[in-house]
């Protein structure tokens, strides 16, 4: 002590030697009483973990359900804001609708909605994506409304094109495409012209957007032109609609 | 309760053809569960209680479609019909067959809606896409008629050992 106060020397040489020569045995010492201690924490008091492992196993599983959950939830919301974002301010009220089923045949186009007439949701209100028409209501139940699609051989859309206003009729061919009618030969239409509802018909309102020409094709001894045009909403993958109420004047 | 469980398949099956069936849907083209239960119903009824069932679940399937009403009752009305009168005449069991049968089947219930729409509800249709497209359907609703047939015949059996009191008489 006097020796080490006095020199400041901080590893005196006996210390060192005492060090090394204890060490080994610490450090047996110290690994024997650890696996002791790891083979009592492993093994004999297992008794609880297996049960343990069952709980967390449940509680992984069920948290990943509720993660899974959530993600479609925010998906969904996603996908409401971006409908509503689109809608809100075009002065028309409207509702956002779930897809909740598709045409109980194959050779229908229509979907089912989860508004229906509690909603304010009736026949011939025209339902759209952020894309553009989808369809109209044909009919209309209390919880829920049947939407005949664009793209059903039934359905007519009085049109006109964006860029040239020229008119026509777009009507579906049971595909996925539709047809515009009517359009003269002698009117200029070119591939990725845009057609929008003329407002005639009092089903869709003026300017909603149709969909964009895919095919034009010109037969000299024809009156009218075959016009074919991909739909602007994604009718095959449709999960939420909007329906574009009534407003209250035209109530 | 047998109508009880008839009445929960019919629903899942309703269900199904409504919700599901799109996801698994080819180049456009979904089967026709209800259509291949019409037929089931016709072989296997007795009397004539097929006929009014695929009528009956014509008519649901009427409810749940966007088309004219009546014409799928007519059709599946038709396929019972069919196959209540020639059910003791004709020889539907083994894959082969009932996919035969099934495939002609589709075929007219197709060809029964082109009627309609083009002649009652003034639709459009191309020709060429129409066929083709009806060809499909047969094709799509022969490979899966024998599966169904053979899980319907499982629950007719269990059905029949369960409730063997209660004679089964229309499935």
């Amino acid at each position: 002590m006097t020796v080490n106060a006095r020199y400041d020397k901080s590893n005196l040489f006996f210390e060192s030697v005492v060090g090394s020569l204890f060490s080994p045995v610490q450090n047996l010492f110290s690994s024997t009483t650890t696996s002791i201690s790891n083979a009592f924490d492993h093994y004999l008091f297992l008794v609880d973990t297996s049960r343990e492992n069952d709980r967390l196993l449940l509680e992984v599983n069920r948290l990943s359900r509720e993660n899974n959950k959530l993600l479609e939830r925010k998906k969904f919301l996603e996908r409401s804001k971006k409908l509503v974002e689109h809608f809100d301010g075009n002065g028309r009220p409207f509702i956002v609708a779930k897809v909740i089923g598709y045409d109980a045949t194959q050779w229908s186009k229509m979907i089912f909605i989860n508004r229906g007439t509690d909603h304010r949701v009736e026949k011939n209100l025209t339902v759209m994506t952020d894309a553009g028409i989808v369809g109209h209501v044909i009919h209309s139940s209390p919880k829920s409304s049947k939407v005949l699609l664009i793209t059903d051989s039934r359905s007519a859309i009085d049109s006109l094109f964006q860029k040239t206003r020229e008119s026509g009729v777009t009507v579906g061919t049971g595909e996925k495409t539709c047809q515009m009618k009517f359009v003269p030969i002698l009117a200029e239409v070119s591939v990725g012209d845009k057609v929008i509802s003329s407002g005639l018909g009092g089903v869709f309102p003026k300017g909603l957007m149709i969909g964009t020409v895919f095919d034009v094709v010109k037969q000299n001894q024809e009156l009218f032109q075959e016009i074919t045009l991909v739909p602007s909403a994604d009718l095959s993958h449709l999960e939420e609609v909007v329906v574009i109420l009534s407003s209250k004047e035209e109530e | 309760m047998i109508y009880f469980i008839l009445g929960l398949v019919l629903f899942l099956l309703f269900s199904v053809q409504i919700t599901l069936l799109g996801m698994f849907s080819v180049a456009g083209i979904t089967p026709d569960l209800i259509l291949i239960v019409a037929v089931y119903c016709g072989i296997h009824s007795k009397n004539n209680g097929g006929i009014w069932l695929a009528v009956l679940i014509g008519f649901f399937q009427d409810c749940l479609s966007g088309g004219l009403l009546g014409v799928n009752s007519l059709s599946k009305g038709l396929a019972g019909l069919f196959f209540c009168a020639l059910k003791d005449k004709i020889f539907v069991e083994g894959a082969v067959p009932i996919s035969f049968f099934i495939f002609v089947t589709s075929l007219v219930d197709g060809m029964i809606y082109l009627l309609a729409m083009t002649s009652i509800l003034g639709g459009q249709a191309k020709g060429g896409f129409f066929f083709s497209s009806v060809i499909l359907f047969g094709i799509y609703n022969a490979v899966i008629a024998p599966f169904l047939f053979y899980m319907f015949d499982k629950g007719r059996k269990w059905i029949n050992l369960r409730f063997s009191s209660q004679a089964l008489e229309t499935v």
